[in-house]
């Protein structure tokens, strides 16, 4: 069979689960995550800073694995941008870690309490003028020399990372028939102030300390989390947009705090871009099962539901048939079972969410770097096996 | 740009200095409008895309 007919085969088979219909297999995804560095033999510097073998060594597991929805490589961002801006955001193997060492994000307040009116009143302004100074030490004096310099490099190596990745795609679906999980990223509201900006600590204060600051910040996000995605998505709206969702796991926040605070402006996102045609894949990190009732009002097939440890067999009676679910195979498995009980996993997985369409079998979360090859080859094959309509 | 002639602002989601602004700065332009309006709008989207990317880890 030829590549691009196996893509087109495989994108259907997604469409169709995501569309809670029953395709001829149930689709099985992967990302490859940093588990390709030490399968291939190279370092996370070397895979982080030289993206085109980033995209080389992805093609080498690719062809090993069978599966049909691709999560990406192991390289997430290009660290020269952030080098170039001498962002204090992150810090990566090379200059800061040692070369195998994964990246760490620093989180700070950059932003605090006294800026919200600012930024509530002009977000993309202050992002430009207040947030990119301050957590950058080469752009902290804006119209310096160094400053201007660090501007122009970091605008490039954005345009250049994201032109080389492009290509990646390109290759990964023509040469290995792999369809794309995603197109676009965006974020709940919530997690937009509380990742970056003012941070966990931050932003735990803030909903007790100025609950109206918080609303008011959340609901001036909403429009750019749908901009962003779908500028990102560069209009597509066949794949979903990925929203790692991070504080909205439970119990970061109590019932009434995420009713309150996380879910309207979240919701808000997920309707603006339904209206758009545009999903959410909605990346449930952790356990988002005291929920299920309240994501249940979203319009029909707005997202794919990603399990993580939310209860699975509750997820599937509350939200199956209204939105397609993700997962089956918990991360942990991966690293610490054996392929016997991978196997078991998948069968249960199968039997338990796939058996009336609607499902992707997939890990639960992303697959960490110390994942048994074994399990991960055991994994696709009894998807592969028990994965039939 | 005369910095006389710069407006103040608050740029729609999507955009940095839309194009309706800088339309009205520019004044008279004797070419065709929507070429330009194109390629500018395409650089605004990147432009949108990397100030907000900082926030959208």
């Amino acid at each position: 069979m030829s590549k691009e007919k196996l893509y087109q085969e495989r994108l259907q088979r997604y469409i169709t689960a995501m569309e809670c219909g029953k395709p001829d297999k149930v689709p099985i995804a992967f990302s490859v995550g940093e588990w390709a560095v030490k399968y291939t033999g190279s370092t996370l510097e070397e895979v982080y800073y030289n993206l085109d073998k980033s995209i080389e060594i992805t093609c080498e597991v690719v062809q090993d694995l069978d599966f049909d929805i691709f999560g990406g490589g192991p390289t997430l961002w290009w660290p020269p941008m952030f080098d170039a801006m001498g962002s204090k955001l992150y810090k990566f193997p090379g200059i800061h870690l040692e070369e195998n060492s994964q990246f760490q994000y620093m989180e700070e307040e950059y932003m605090k309490p006294e800026d919200y009116d600012d930024f509530i009143a002009n977000p993309t302004e202050w992002l430009a003028t207040k947030y990119l100074p301050r957590i950058s030490e080469e752009f902290a004096r804006p119209g310096s020399y160094r400053a201007t310099v660090a501007l122009i490099k970091s605008a490039a190596a954005y345009a250049i990372a994201s032109n080389v990745m492009a290509k990646g795609w390109e290759k990964w679906t023509k040469e290995h028939g792999v369809v794309p999980s995603t197109s676009g990223f965006t974020k709940a509201p919530f997690d937009t102030l509380g990742d970056t900006l003012r941070g966990m600590k931050g932003i735990l204060l803030d909903i007790r300390r100025r609950p109206e600051k918080v609303l008011a910040a959340c609901e001036a996000i909403i429009p750019h989390n749908i901009a962003y995605a779908m500028i990102g998505a560069r209009g597509d709206t066949t794949l979903p947009c990925k929203a790692t969702l991070h504080r909205g796991a439970y119990p970061f926040l109590s019932m009434e705090h995420w009713e309150k605070f996380y879910w309207p402006s979240l919701k808000a996102v997920i309707e603006g871009l339904w209206a758009q045609g545009k999903r959410m894949y909605f990346f449930a990190e952790g356990n988002w099962t005291p929920y299920l009732e309240k994501i249940a009002e979203l319009p029909d097939k707005s997202i794919v539901f990603i399990i993580d440890t939310t209860d699975a067999k509750k997820a599937k009676e509350i939200l199956g048939g209204k939105f397609c679910l993700w997962g089956g195979v918990p991360t942990t498995l991966l690293t610490y079972g054996t392929p016997a009980q991978v196997k078991d996993c998948v069968k249960q997985a199968i039997d338990e969410l796939a058996c009336d369409g609607g499902f992707v079998l997939a890990p639960g979360g992303a697959v960490m770097s110390d994942a048994k090859r074994e399990n991960i080859f055991a994994m696709i094959e009894a998807g592969r096996e028990y994965g039939v309509y | 740009m005369a910095e006389n002639k710069e407006k103040t602002f608050v740029p729609e989601a999507g955009t940095c200095v839309p194009w309706k602004v800088k339309r009205e700065e520019l004044g008279e332009i004797p070419g065709n409008e929507e070429i330009v309006k194109k390629e500018w709008e395409k650089l605004e989207a990147f432009a949108y895309a990397f100030i907000w990317f900082w926030v959208q880890r």
